[in-house]
């Protein structure tokens, strides 16, 4: 049991960072490749800021740092490239995989770094016959209110229905008027804040390397593919399931745990080749 | 595949004489390197730059002929890798035939793979490849028993193979000869297959798919094809660098491996056969260049990639295919 | 067991709780020129789709090539069967020769014509360019050429001289029926140019809201007040 909690853990990771990729591919038909490097370099800005200003200090000037790079991003590379292959923006985000690791591995060295989880999380509790951590029951629901917040959002708000409409449609939304690039930048902001939020929650829980983002963007790419690339409720339900199969896996069968996923990603594209919420192109 | 000598086309396919006199000088130079360059190390580099050539050359074969940029090539290079090393370690198989089996065995699997994922949309292809690859890259790692897991292990060999002394194949004089070859030859075959009608049905199917299915093609499997022969391609530089090196570790199936190829392919340009293989060339070049700064090479070829694929899209092979149309004026 | 060329019985084609043609049949007599109108909307495309076999939709009725069913066929299949098939909007591989694209497409025909093609429509000339360096319209005879390289028993054809001028659009015309002539070959053609459409076609079929509205000679349709009052009153002053 408490093993499935483990896996909700990753699992809400992965899907705070594969909703980011879901954003950006529902409103301008490309991957982010740096998008686990946003990841790395918001816990490194976390872990820097946490010296002064503490873990929570830490946490919002990441996320507020990584959304504006986010701006940045979405202004001088999705938006410039917007009418290329989609290959192309793939190969430059690949590109800045590359300078960022580089950037941070500079900064802080490749040796692994860990942050305190903050005091008020630092507990445990006691839960089925043994203890567990209170700072993973916190992550969960971080990422559980972030679901939630982004579902509502989605739903209810103007901006909402236009990244709704154009995940179906780009084409025609682009179309009837919708200002794409401003829809876009707030929606890439919000992913690569997402990005960093996730980041800095991972500080506590994972050892920081400069590698970290470049290992966690291809379970990501795996949730994505398997959700169904642009939908918001595959990539809730494909996260929880692939971190479940990856923690179970690592625990019962640590040699062959990394095919068990894509054994999931195999099973689900053979019963639906659009994947789980089957849209998108 | 073969035309018909009736057919128009053949007269088209001709091989010009300017490829020829090329082939001939390519091999002759790879010959008379090791005779020139005298010091080791730099002929160490170049026998590892071949290498990483010859798998870059499948990559952007990939590339050209389907539009499909693979991040999991690494995986059919370290399968290679690895079935030449556990060969040597289980004694399966005379090592001549486990050679043939490390090429074989990942063709084999990229083409039942690519019976299903060769029609997903290219970023789902890419980003499947990686998770792929990286999977195997995994189980390498982890399961210590099999391979000593990150430790990597050194590859009996037998003395001789294919009638040759192992020495041949080790010390970086001969062995440059041998990649260089190799590649050369990789290159004029997949540039004689990519002027067949297959190599421009492929096209013809990258280009618009649908209409190569109503002017009569099937269109999966000749791109399953490609991706087999690239996998290939990509085992016979697996295979070249466990010769040389006679040790593997899971490093050969990782994805910055993986990585290194698409952007040499991306700098050489894959829209020439041969531009990969000059992408790598450029890219050790750059590299050894680079003297005191490689401790940031990631970022280098980082920024150096960013900027080909923004300003240079068809790579340093568009320029002087550019360059060359101008000079002969402006045909085609 | 039937003289028909290609043959339609009954076909319709649903998108969702959309139906876009309702239970059409049509008949295509060997070498006729078969004009097919109607106004934006009635099914024309979805019809030519549906008999060449190209995806979408739900689709039943029968479709028959020179007495061989041929409903389950893939649009390969077909092709190899007879039925050829040309796009409203230009398709082609702009990344091939003219020669070599047009040699791919007869290649898998039985009689690989393919110099004859490009002599026929006046794309020898600059048969090793590149498609995607020609002029828009030579890239429509190209379109052409695809469909008709392997001298095809019936060619579908949606809006060949779209984006073309008039006088160009005439030349065309002229040129598919002498070779629809020359060749024997039956054609099915979507044009919205009406002096075009009635100058060539040997026959009209007028297509409105997914249904057949009138089939006839081009002189009955002219005369037809069902379909002056559905579609020509409108465009054809």
């Amino acid at each position: 049991m408490i093993q499935v909690i483990n896996g909700l853990v990753y699992g809400s990771f992965l899907y705070l960072l594969a909703v980011g990729l879901v954003l950006i591919f529902g409103l301008r038909r490309v991957t982010n490749f740096a998008h686990g490097s946003l990841f790395m370099v918001g816990a490194y800005i976390a872990y820097a800021v946490a010296a002064y200003l503490g873990f929570w200090g830490g946490l919002v000037i990441s996320v507020m740092v990584l959304a504006a790079l986010g701006v940045l991003l979405d202004r001088f590379v999705f938006r410039p490239l917007a009418r290329e292959d989609a290959v192309v923006t793939l190969l430059v985000t690949f590109g800045l995989l590359f300078v960022l690791e580089d950037a941070v591995r500079t900064i802080w060295g490749k040796d692994y770094l860990t942050v305190p989880p903050p005091p008020l999380l630092s507990g445990v509790i006691p839960m089925f016959g043994s203890t567990f951590p209170v700072y993973r029951l916190f992550v969960v629901a971080v990422a559980l209110a972030v679901a939630a917040g982004l579902a509502l959002w989605l739903r209810y708000s103007k901006v909402g229905l236009y990244v709704r409409a154009a995940s179906v449609d780009p084409v025609t939304t682009g179309m009837q008027g919708v200002d794409t690039d401003r829809l876009s930048a707030l929606v890439v902001a919000i992913g690569t804040g997402l990005a960093g939020l996730s980041g800095t929650i991972a500080g506590p829980l994972l050892a920081l390397s400069p590698s970290m983002g470049a290992f966690i963007i291809i379970d990501c790419f795996v949730v994505v593919v398997t959700g169904g690339l642009s939908s918001f409720t595959g990539a809730f339900v494909a996260a929880l399931l692939i971190g479940q199969v990856h923690n179970l896996g690592i625990v019962y069968v640590p040699e062959l745990a990394s095919m068990l996923p894509l054994a999931i990603m195999t099973l689900v594209l053979l019963l639906r080749p659009r994947g789980l919420a089957g849209a998108g192109r | 595949m073969s035309a018909l000598p009736s057919t128009p086309a053949t007269a088209r396919r001709r091989v010009p004489a300017i490829a020829v006199v090329a082939f001939i000088v390519a091999v002759a130079a790879g010959l008379l390197v090791p005779a020139v360059v005298s010091s080791q190390l730099a002929l160490t580099l170049m026998t590892q730059a071949v290498i990483t050539a010859v798998l870059a050359t499948g990559i952007g074969f990939l590339m050209r002929q389907c539009g499909l940029t693979s991040f999991g090539h690494a995986a059919f290079f370290g399968i290679a890798a690895y079935t030449v090393a556990l060969n040597g370690k289980f004694g399966v198989l005379p090592t001549e035939l486990a050679i043939i089996a490390a090429i074989l065995l990942p063709a084999a699997l990229a083409f039942v793979a690519g019976l299903g994922i060769v029609r997903m949309p290219a970023l789902a292809f890419s980003m499947l490849t990686l998770a792929v690859a990286q999977a195997f890259y995994e189980i390498m790692l982890r399961w210590r028993e099999l391979a000593n897991g990150d430790d990597g292990m050194a590859v009996r060999l037998p003395s001789q193979l294919f009638g040759l002394d192992i020495e041949t194949f080790q010390q970086p004089g001969s062995m440059f000869s041998v990649c260089w070859i190799v590649l050369v030859v990789t290159v004029a075959g997949l540039w004689l297959l990519s002027r067949s009608r297959f190599g421009l049905l492929t096209v013809a199917i990258r280009e618009n798919e649908e209409r190569a299915r109503f002017i009569g093609y099937e269109t999966v499997v000749p791109r399953a094809l490609v991706y087999a022969l690239s996998a290939a391609v990509a085992a016979v530089a697996g295979v070249l660098f466990v010769l040389y090196n006679a040790f593997v570790t899971p490093g050969t199936l990782y994805w910055s491996l993986s990585g290194e190829g698409i952007v040499m392919a991306v700098i050489g340009g894959a829209h020439a056969v041969w531009g990969p293989a000059l992408g790598s060339v450029i890219f050790f070049l750059l590299k050894d260049a680079a003297g005191d700064l490689t401790e940031h090479w990631p970022a280098i070829i980082g920024a150096t990639l960013i900027v080909v694929t923004v300003l240079v899209p068809r790579g340093i092979s568009g320029l002087i295919i550019a360059l060359f149309q101008k000079l002969k004026g402006g045909r085609r | 067991m039937s003289d028909f060329v290609l043959e339609g019985v009954d076909i319709s084609r649903r998108y969702g709780g959309f139906t876009a043609i309702d239970t059409v049949s049509i008949a295509l007599e060997p070498g006729e020129i078969r004009g097919l109108i109607g106004p934006n909307g009635a099914g024309k495309s979805t019809l030519m789709d549906a008999l060449c076999g190209r995806g979408g939709g739900t689709t039943t009725g029968t479709v028959r090539c020179r007495g061989q069913d041929i409903s389950t066929l893939s649009e390969r299949a077909r092709r190899k069967a007879g039925v050829a098939r040309s796009f409203q909007k230009t398709n082609i591989f702009l990344d091939l020769s003219v020669r070599e694209q047009i040699g791919l497409a007869g290649h898998m025909a039985e009689n690989d014509n393919t110099d004859e093609v490009m002599e026929a429509l006046g794309l020898a000339g600059f048969a090793d360019r590149r498609a995607a360096d020609i002029s828009y319209g030579d890239q429509r005879r190209l379109d052409l050429a695809l469909a008709l390289v392997g001298r095809p028993s019936v060619l579908l054809l949606d809006e060949p001289a779209a984006g073309l001028s008039i006088s160009e659009s005439i030349t065309l015309a002229k040129l598919l029926k002498e070779l629809a002539a020359s060749w024997k070959v039956t054609v099915l053609i979507v044009e919205h140019d009406m002096d075009v459409i009635f100058s060539i076609s040997d026959r009209i079929t007028v297509l409105h809201l997914g249904k057949i509205l009138a089939d006839g000679p081009g002189a009955d349709i002219r005369a037809n007040p069902e379909v002056v009052r559905a579609y020509l009153g409108t465009s054809v002053a």
